[in-house]
């Protein structure tokens, strides 16, 4: 049986329509466990740093590589059969750790609050540019985190990593959350 | 020469075949979420599933996440080749292409 254009076009918009909102659910679902993950680190780690504060470098040289093995253990559950981009990771660690030591022999930040709040920034922006591509939800999380660690800097000097640990890092959980929503 | 594969064509199996297209090669969707994608009934859309898994453009696993049961759902070689193939021949007809009898349009 033939159809008609407008049939045909009517179809080719809802063949757009659901790929769209599949590349988006997609891309929340990818993230979701991510977030979670880094939410609970946050508040592990600059918990951590605020009860020990001589010991900010040892603490997250240890919570970072905990944080990037399980990010890849929870990649490998779900993609079983697509083992190859393990590499991918160990690549944008090294990327970042090479940014962020470079950055800082040339910034050389006061404190370590200083540097800090630059990282969080930093994982703020790239949720950010993340959204551009994979929805407008990414960018909420990205912007709320920055605001969150501007006010914590500026406004609570010597609660910052207390502040880190539980406000930003349940921001992260519960941006999480909300990706993981249909 | 793309043909209408009737099929794909029915709006709701039209859709899941455009969701899992979107997908990378090889990904899977659970059934929740493909449900919350299409947004029909669990019965409308396990129907479906099943007619498009009788021709051979999916794949369904089930097994247990945990204690909780799980369906997963993605695309086969086959399915791809012939959503691309009914894609095409959607925009032959818009196209003004000459409209093609269906292969066999078995429901």
């Amino acid at each position: 049986m033939p159809i008609s254009p407008e049939e045909a076009s009517e179809a080719l918009d809802q063949v757009a329509d659901a790929q769209a909102r599949s590349r988006t659910l997609y891309g929340y679902w990818r993230g979701a466990p991510h977030l979670i993950l880094w939410g609970i680190l946050w508040m592990t780690g600059f918990g951590l740093a605020d009860v020990f504060p001589a010991h900010v470098t040892v603490i997250w040289s240890i919570v970072t590589p905990i944080g990037i093995a399980i990010g890849i253990g929870i990649d490998r559950g779900r993609d079983r059969e697509k083992r190859s981009r393990d590499w991918r990771y160990a690549i944008i660690a090294l990327a970042f750790a090479t940014f962020f030591f470079a950055t800082f022999s040339i910034l050389r930040p006061h404190s370590i609050d200083q540097t800090s709040a630059f990282i969080c920034l930093v994982v703020s922006l790239i949720y950010v540019l993340m959204g551009l591509w994979f929805g407008f939800r990414y960018i909420i999380g990205g912007m709320l985190i920055a605001a969150l660690t501007l006010a914590g800097f500026f406004l609570l000097h010597n609660h910052f990593s207390l502040w880190m640990a539980s406000v930003g890092g349940s921001a992260l959980l519960l941006t999480g959350f909300w990706l993981r929503k249909p | 020469m793309s043909q209408l594969n009737e099929i794909i064509h029915q709006p709701v199996r039209l859709k899941i075949m455009a969701t899992l297209r979107a997908m990378p090669k090889g990904a899977q969707i659970e059934f929740i979420r493909l449900n919350s994608i299409i947004g029909t009934t669990e019965g409308n859309l396990g129907a479906h599933i099943i007619t498009l898994e009788n021709r051979g453009y999916l794949t369904v696993k089930k097994d247990f996440f945990g204690k909780r049961p799980r369906t997963r759902i993605s695309l086969t070689h086959a399915g791809r080749r012939a959503f691309e193939a009914h894609v095409a021949y959607l925009r032959d007809v818009i196209d003004g292409g000459p409209p093609q009898s269906s292969p066999g349009g078995v429901r």
